[in-house]
Formats: C-alpha cells, structure tokens, sequence
C-alpha cells in the first residue's frame, strides 16, 4: 500500500505552479458532448487519477491535453503553454499514452523506440534499455508479435523515455498484467519524486488510489468531483461478502459504524460498508470469520454516495 | 536500420513495395520494348491500322506506330503506363497520412514535436521519391532493352517520357496525400484523386476527339503529361509547370488544414 504523501511542490521556472491547467474547458461532437466546462488545475510533481466510467469524457479530456483535439470552448495549458496554439511547446515537455496506443507491427520495438527518440531529438539508447528491462521487454521482437500487454509496455516507454516534464497517460495499466501494473505504479512515483507530474486515467479506483495525490472524477462529460485521494478512501463503499464457521452475527455487524446495508444468506452475509472497515472486521473476527471477498469499490456507488453524502450534510 | 526522419521512416515503411512495383515496371516495359520487333515484322501492319476508326487513332497517335518511339507511345504510354503511375502514387499519397491515422500509428507522431506541417512535407517528399524511383526504373528500361531491337530512342526522349510519367503520379499522389491529411480517411482520398484522375483523362480523351473540348484540354493534367506525347517531342515547359504547381498547391494547402483539424482517434 503506497503512503499518501503530502503534495509536493517541488521548485519550479516557470511562473506557474500548476502543471496542468484548464478553463471552461469544452469539447462538442457533432452531437455528443465530450467533455463539457471542464475546470482543473493539477499541481506540479503530483499525480493526479482522472476517474470515470468508459465513455464519460477522459479520453477527450486527454486528448485535448496533448493537442490533438481543438477545443470547441475554453482552453488548457500544460506549464503555461496553451495546448492547442502552443502545441509543439507542449508537445517538447510532454509524455503520452494514448488509450488505444498503437505502433507500427513491421518495426521492433528498439526500431520504433529509436525512431521516436529521434524525433524528439535523440534519446539515449542506455534509458530505453533499462526501461525495457524494468518491464521485462524484449525489444528486437516485431511489435507485431507482441501480446497486448507487451505492446502496452512498449507504449509506456516511449512515454517515459525522454524523462518528460509532464506525462500524460491514458487507461496505463490496460492489458498489463499484476507484476507489471506494479512495476507501472513504481515507476510513476518515481517520476512524481523526481518533480515531474502525472496524469493518468482510470476506470478502477484501487489502481489510483495507490498512487494519485488526487483525483477527479468525471461523468457524462462533466467533473463531479476533486478530491484528495484519502478523502475519497474514507467515502468510498465496498461491497464484501462474509463467510462465518456459524450463525453470522447480523444485528451485531449492523451496529458498525459506516455499515449501510447487511443480508443474510445462511452462513454467508453481503455487507455495504462505507469507509473503515476496522469495526466490521472486529466484530466479525470475533464472530468466527471464516472467508472474506471483498468486491471493487464501484466508482459509479462512490459517486452516488458523494452526493448523497453532501446532500444530507 | 533503424529510420530516424519521417522522410526515411516513410520510405523505409515503402521499401518492400517500391521494390514489387519496380519489378513490375520494368518487366512490363521491358516487354513492350521486346514486342516491338515483331509488330513492325507483321506485314499487313498498315493495312491494320487503316482499319482502325479514325478517332482511334487520333488518341493513340496510332499513325507513328510503325516507329519505336512511336510504338511506345500508343501502346505503352497512351495509358497502362500512366495507369501504373496513377494506382501507385494515389495509393501511397492516400496511405501517407490518412493511413497511419486510420491504422492509430499516427497518434504518437502527432504528439512529438514535429509540427504536423513538417510531417505532410516529409510524407510528401518521400511520396516523390519513391514515383521517381519508378520513374526511373522505367527509363533504364527503355534504355537498357531499347538497343537489343533498335527502337531508335533517344535518351533525351526517353528521359521525358519517364519524366513525364513521373509528374503525373506525383501530381496525382500528392493531391491524395493532402486529401487524405485533410480528411484523416483513405477512402475519400482515393476516390477524390481518382475520379479526378478519370475525370482528367476524359477531358483528354475527349478534346482529341470532339473539336468543342478541345479548347479546354489545356486544363487537363493528361494533356499536360501526355499531350506533347513526350517520347516523340519532349517536354513542354509550361505544361511540366503546371503539374507542379498543383502538386505543390496541395500540399500548401493541406497543411494548414491539418494543423488545424481534430486527428481521429
């Protein structure tokens, strides 16, 4: 489990101190709304997780971030530079995953690697070595041939090869399996304690919330909310199932402070608890706790339960 | 070898194709070259092309057909030649840039700092070199093979022959590289350079034929190729300009336009 770290503000050039900054930041399609008035500042050397169910705006928020979208309304900036009029600026500074990341299958990774360190005028051959080796790639196999996890790692790369200022990172973990997600989250903090800033999307809270320092989640093309990671944790409801060797102790469990919901089933109880679950495990373990199963915490419950949550304050 | 411009990154993507089709130029060519012999040996050649319509023959220069150059020119010239031409350099022009963004290739590309202008230059620059490579795969042919039959072509005719094909598609691939830049999308590159492909060669076509068109041929981008028929008299300067400016006006068009569009995902 990462410690949740205190954001840093490492010493900065530039005037600004917000790596990443939007304002009424807006993207139409023809009849759909990508993202819609999207405020956000996203301070320099934090890792901020971009959260939101598939189809909810992150992928166009992203992509207007690097410049490849131009936004119907508003604007962004990565360091002070506008994303889409100063594009190449960012472009220098800037690390990026796409969401669908994909290279050329004819060329190796070395090929495709060496290739883009060029256009970004020469990357030592030393650093895409010791990235691949970090995460197990070989790079004289054709991309081609590669699983989906190997060409992620292959993304990731020529991510993080220039050591950017910023990285932007789309769905990073997709297709990467538990070692390398990892591996991925190791990596990423190390770039936020060398000063650099991360932001990355996600549809699985547990992935960010070991390593954001804050997150913000978007849905139906607007941001509901930005929270520090640890506040999010303490709302966030979990679904568990518990296994007792006899008679659960349902009204007991019921008594916890956070518990929502319990139902019975035998020797089997589904409970809802939101925030800690140190009561719960307390008394269950008392009870004679056989098995737990613990189930995502739901992205779209913690936001319903934000809401609600705010609505009854 | 590992590319390290756009330029030779799109050439080397190119290269196992630019071979195939080199091949494929030079043995049909070669071919023509070798049939010529036995063409002008057929005794009732000219009673053959009398019987020709005579509109026929005004398209294909069909009267100079008994002269090697002449022989070239209405069989291989008049329009399987330019046909090569024109598949080779669409389908590259359109691939260039609205294949890598359909394929999502380009992506990345976009997002290093090569300005999307940069880009489109250096896919275009290689769109050129490779038609050139065909072009002159083409005129080695001719050289090489002309000798052994007496064809009677001379390497300043043979070289504006090749030159002029050339021209033609990379006239044609550039307006479907900056089309495709544009769009984002492959199909509507090729369709747009190839119905003006078609469209061109009928107002040539048809100026030869019917004395109303014939005023406008000039606009036609075949009669700028093919209407001085090159391997019989050259060049026209004019006319060579002409293809160029187009080509050029594409691609400074197309530039702008990329830059400013949203790239596909």
């Amino acid at each position: 489990m990462a410690t949740m770290s205190e954001p840093i503000a490492p010493p900065r050039s530039s005037a600004t101190s917000a790596a990443i900054r939007t304002r009424d930041l807006t993207k139409h399609y023809d009849a759909t709304v990508g993202i819609d008035a999207l405020d956000l500042e996203v301070a320099s050397g934090s890792v901020f997780g971009f959260l939101g169910p598939n189809g909810a705006g992150k992928t166009t928020t992203i992509r207007l971030l690097v410049g490849l979208l131009r936004p119907t309304r508003g604007s962004a900036q990565v360091a002070g530079h506008d994303v889409w009029s100063q594009r190449r600026a960012v472009h220098r500074i800037v690390g990026y995953l796409p969401g669908e990341f994909v290279a050329y299958p004819d060329t190796t990774g070395r090929q495709y690697l060496g290739y883009l360190g060029d256009l970004r005028g020469g990357v030592a051959r030393s650093r895409i070595d010791e990235l691949a080796e970090r995460l197990e790639l070989d790079l004289h196999r054709r991309i081609g041939d590669l699983s989906s996890g190997n060409r992620q790692k292959v993304g990731l790369i020529q991510a993080f090869m220039h050591d950017p200022q910023v990285l932007v990172l789309d769905e990073p973990t997709s297709g990467l399996d538990p070692l390398m997600q990892r591996t991925f989250l190791a990596m990423t903090r190390e770039a936020r304690d060398a000063g650099r800033t991360v932001f990355l999307s996600s549809h699985v809270l547990s992935e960010v919330e070991q390593i954001a320092d804050a997150v913000g989640i978007v849905r139906d093309g607007r941001l509901a909310v930005v929270e520090h990671v640890a506040a999010l944790k303490a709302r966030a409801v979990r679904r568990l199932d518990l296994t007792f060797v006899d008679t659960p102790p349902i009204e007991a469990l019921r008594a916890q402070l956070g518990v929502q919901e319990v139902r019975g089933d035998g020797r089997r109880v589904h409970v809802l608890v939101e925030g800690s679950l140190e009561g719960l495990m307390r008394t269950a373990g008392a009870a004679g706790l056989e098995n737990v199963v613990t189930h995502e915490a739901d992205l779209e419950q913690i936001f319903l339960d934000y809401y609600t949550a705010e609505g009854s304050r | 070898m590992t590319p390290s411009t756009i330029y030779t990154k799109a050439l080397y993507d190119q290269r196992r194709g630019l071979l195939g089709w080199s091949i494929g130029i030079a043995a049909t060519t070669a071919l023509f070259v070798l049939i010529y012999p036995m063409i002008v040996a057929m005794e009732d050649i000219e009673v053959l092309l009398e019987q020709y319509p005579e509109a026929f023959g005004e398209l294909f220069n069909i009267e100079a057909i008994t002269s090697g150059p002449g022989f070239l020119n209405a069989e291989l010239f008049s329009l399987l030649a330019p046909a090569l031409f024109l598949v080779y350099g669409i389908g590259r022009g359109a691939r260039a840039v609205a294949g890598e963004e359909e394929t999502g290739t380009l992506e990345v590309l976009l997002t290093t700092p090569v300005s999307r202008t940069r880009v489109l230059v250096e896919k275009a620059l290689a769109l050129l070199t490779g038609v050139t490579v065909l072009g002159l795969v083409l005129f080695v042919t001719m050289i090489a093979f002309g000798p052994l039959v007496d064809l009677g072509l001379s390497i300043r005719y043979a070289a504006a022959a090749a030159a002029s094909m050339t021209l033609l598609g990379a006239e044609f691939g550039l307006l479907a590289l900056a089309f495709g830049a544009i769009t984002g999308r492959r199909g509507p590159a090729i369709t747009v350079a190839g119905v003006a492909a078609v469209a061109s060669y009928v107002l040539f076509a048809m100026g030869a034929l019917v004395e109303e068109v014939e005023p406008w041929r000039f606009l036609s981008p075949f009669q700028h190729a093919m209407g001085t028929d090159p391997i019989l008299n050259g060049m026209s300067a004019g006319y060579t300009l002409a293809m160029v400016a187009v080509g050029v006006v594409a691609i400074v068009l197309g530039g702008p336009l990329l830059e400013r569009r949203d790239v596909a995902t």
